[in-house]
């Protein structure tokens, strides 16, 4: 494992194109994109939809291969889904035969622990992310917030080195939303975990990341990267703070233009 | 006014009352023939006749002893192959046109290399219960796991599962709100199969029973045959029902994940 401050995962002038179907034209997602992550980096991919953030994360997690650059970790290549690297999906992902416990254990019995071993760290992580209680209940039987807690825990308990979250609480409420950005804050300071953070949203943005990078669409490409110069852990209070709301609003302002045309002229500027 | 449940309930018996009176004062007054077909208090009689003195019993037995085996035989390669071949391509691509060409044979049409492949045991009739209920479970396998959530397989992978728990732990589960009514179309189809098989070449079952009946001109026997019959067959797809909804408990709400 490399040392915090190192690169542990490159992106090498990586592209990836789509093939077009039924004579429809290839669609490019990603032109060029170098980016180097660092041990323990709290990394966030902002953007508007179709920039391919969505498309790099795949690769970082190895779901997909690049077309032409390389995607290392470690200084090696990445070709299929490995469990050093856990991913949290925007629709859950859990297994809805499986209960909270069940799903949370699933990594941990993938890794031929004893019974009783999993099932005590399985408790652990429900815990941390306030699930204690509902261990016994089915997916569909709990809150779409409550999903995600159990979708985290299940990703972090096999003890990944980096954790890959793709737009994790993009179907959530507002309030459900700051309170799970909240816990996310607290887990990667507890556990100085890298994580790499795809999301639309420059508040979860600023307030996540330790650095933002910034994506356009069409082609899919690196825009712009910005350091976030908060302290860590990330407490509520970050949000009052002159430096957030600095890069906040300087964000708005970079990205407004791109984002009106994204959202079409219809929707106007309101 | 009646909650609808008890109404529905109500008008269910009525109409069934309804039609057992018709039938038995048509059988009374001679319109029709009643050797032809027997009334309805005829062959409660006779049936209680039949259960009384084991016949029923042991024709039945006979008979469930043979869908089973059939039926447990063509589950279980009706499973595997539809996870196969939903799972690689290069399989389907080879064996798809075969399956698909020899799907819509009928089962009974098979009989007679049946009884030249494997005599006149019980392992023809096994073959041709399995021939009827292999294609219902692979056809909703194969649809099963060819619909498997990439998402879903892709959260397995990366958090480390191998082929083997992925199978029993993600493909399997994750199809059988598919399987299980293909399972119990197949419970089904295994049941006439047997029945059918048990016409045209038995000493036992309930098939062999209404045959034979029939030789002997025992129309309330060949009658109570096929109440056994129907009675079985409803039995079958309850209970199939009933496991269905302990096996797949996650499919309560109808909600996704």
């Amino acid at each position: 494992m490399s040392g915090r401050g190192l690169a542990q995962l490159s992106v090498r002038a990586v592209s990836k194109v789509f093939a077009g179907r039924n004579g429809i034209a290839e669609v490019p997602a990603l032109t060029g994109v170098n980016l180097e992550i660092r041990s323990g980096e709290f990394l966030v991919l902002l953007g508007p939809s179709g920039c391919g953030k969505s498309t790099l994360l795949n690769l970082l997690a190895g779901f997909t291969r690049p077309t032409s650059g390389a995607v290392l970790h470690d200084g090696e290549e990445i070709g299929a889904p490995d469990k050093r690297r856990t991913v949290v999906f925007q629709e859950y992902a859990l297994f809805p035969w499986k209960t909270v416990q069940q799903n949370v254990e699933f990594g941990l019995k993938a890794q031929g622990l004893p019974r009783r071993e999993r099932e005590d760290i399985a408790r652990e992580w429900l815990s941390v992310v306030r699930l204690s209680g509902f261990e016994d209940r089915y997916p569909h039987e709990i809150s779409g917030g409550m999903k995600q807690r159990a979708a985290i825990a299940r990703a972090i308990a096999p003890d990944p080195e980096v954790l890959l979250m793709d737009e994790p609480f993009g179907a959530l409420d507002a309030q459900t939303r700051v309170l799970l950005q909240e816990e996310v804050a607290r887990i990667s300071s507890e556990t100085g975990k890298t994580i790499v953070f795809v999301t639309h949203s420059i508040d979860e943005a600023v307030f996540l990341g330790d650095r933002i990078v910034v994506m356009s669409s069409r082609p899919g490409r690196v825009r712009e990267t910005h350091e976030v110069n908060l302290p860590r852990p990330r407490v509520p209070g970050v949000r009052v703070e002159k430096t957030y709301r600095e890069l906040v609003e300087m964000l708005w302002t970079s990205l407004r233009p791109e984002w009106q045309t994204e959202t079409g002229a219809a929707t106007g500027t309101a | 006014m009646l909650p609808p449940r008890a109404k529905r309930l109500g008008l269910n018996l009525v109409g069934a009352a309804a039609i057992l009176l018709a039938w038995e004062a048509c059988a009374g007054l001679d319109i029709i023939n009643p050797f032809l077909l027997p009334p309805p208090s005829r062959l409660l009689s006779t049936f209680g006749e039949m259960l009384g003195n084991g016949l029923l019993l042991t024709h039945a037995a006979a008979s469930l002893e043979r869908v089973m085996v059939g039926f447990l035989i063509a589950a279980f390669m009706g499973m595997a192959a539809g996870v196969a071949l939903g799972w690689w391509n290069t399989a389907s691509e080879l064996l798809q046109p075969i399956i698909e060409a020899l799907r819509p044979i009928p089962p009974i049409a098979w009989t007679p290399l049946a009884i030249l492949w494997f005599g006149i045991g019980n392992a023809p009739r096994y073959f041709l219960v399995f021939v009827g209920a292999v294609f219902p479970v692979f056809v909703n396998t194969f649809a099963a796991v060819r619909g498997l959530d990439r998402t879903q397989i892709n959260a397995a992978l990366c958090l480390g599962a191998g082929s083997r728990l992925l199978l029993t732990d993600v493909v399997i589960p994750a199809s059988l709100p598919i399987i299980f009514p293909g399972l119990r179309i197949a419970l089904g189809v295994g049941w006439m199969c047997v029945v059918a098989a048990e016409l045209i070449a038995a000493q036992s079952g309930l098939g062999y029973l209404i045959q034979q009946s029939r030789l002997l001109l025992q129309t309330q026997n060949v009658l109570t045959g096929m109440i056994a019959i129907g009675i079985i067959g409803f039995a079958m797809n309850a209970g199939m029902l009933w496991l269905e909804r302990r096996l797949i408990p996650w499919r309560a709400a109808g909600a996704h994940p």
